[in-house]
């Protein structure tokens, strides 16, 4: 399973996915993969930093969506104060 | 019908319907805003240790060692506002990096954290260094 969370002012918007069932050929699997990457495509162009953020593994710095990944956080667009 | 009495009862109305709006349009803030702050504290606490978040909610704020400088120390507020840069136990400097949009204290602190654990070095490049004089 993976999850997508987008941080905002809503706290975090959630999408989840279903790798396994992807590869299956599970059309609703890969519309939610397909929605998820969008999403990331979506909020990278708007300036937002992707992380793959996984139990007992280091932080990692995404450029592009993985469906692999276990879970991806993704922080809005940061300024210098 | 007295003409006086009835535009005191039609602005007693309208004051009754806009005070009512206002509370509408408060509580469904505050509503919102609870929510989120649920949602941010649950994220913090999935992408920090059990030690850590009590670290947090004890002291008011998480330190997060320098991956690259091991005498580096980062301490991230619980609540917005500047990080400070800890070098031998004294503050070197400090640093203020904030997300465009609004979002919960708790994001905030997911957000230093995960910066700074993966890619310090532009994290050092995109925030404004402030050092004392």
């Amino acid at each position: 399973m993976g999850m997508l969370r987008v941080i905002s002012k809503r706290g975090d918007d959630r999408v989840n996915w279903n790798e396994q069932d992807a590869l299956t050929g599970d059309p609703e699997a890969i519309a939610a993969i397909r929605e998820a990457e969008r999403i990331f495509e979506h909020e990278r162009a708007r300036g937002a930093t992707a992380f793959r953020v996984e139990a007992g593994k280091p932080v990692e710095r995404l450029e592009q969506f993985d469906p692999q990944a276990a879970q991806i956080i993704l922080v809005p667009r940061v300024v210098g104060g | 019908m007295n003409v006086e009495l009835l535009v005191y009862v039609l602005l007693g109305i309208i004051a009754a319907l806009s005070l009512g709006l206002l509370w509408r349009l408060t509580l469904d803030s505050y509503l919102k805003w609870s929510e989120a702050n649920r949602r941010a504290n649950e994220l913090l606490r999935s992408v920090l240790t059990c030690e850590q978040y009590r670290h947090l909610k004890r002291h008011g704020y998480l330190d997060i060692p320098s991956p690259r400088d091991p005498g580096c120390i980062y301490r991230v507020p619980q609540a917005q506002g500047l990080v400070g840069v800890i070098e031998q136990g004294r503050r070197k400097a400090s640093l203020c990096l904030q997300p465009l949009e609004w979002v919960p204290d708790a994001d905030i602190v997911v957000m230093h954290k995960l910066m700074i654990e993966a890619d310090e070095e532009t994290y050092l490049q995109m925030a404004n260094k402030l050092t004392p004089i």
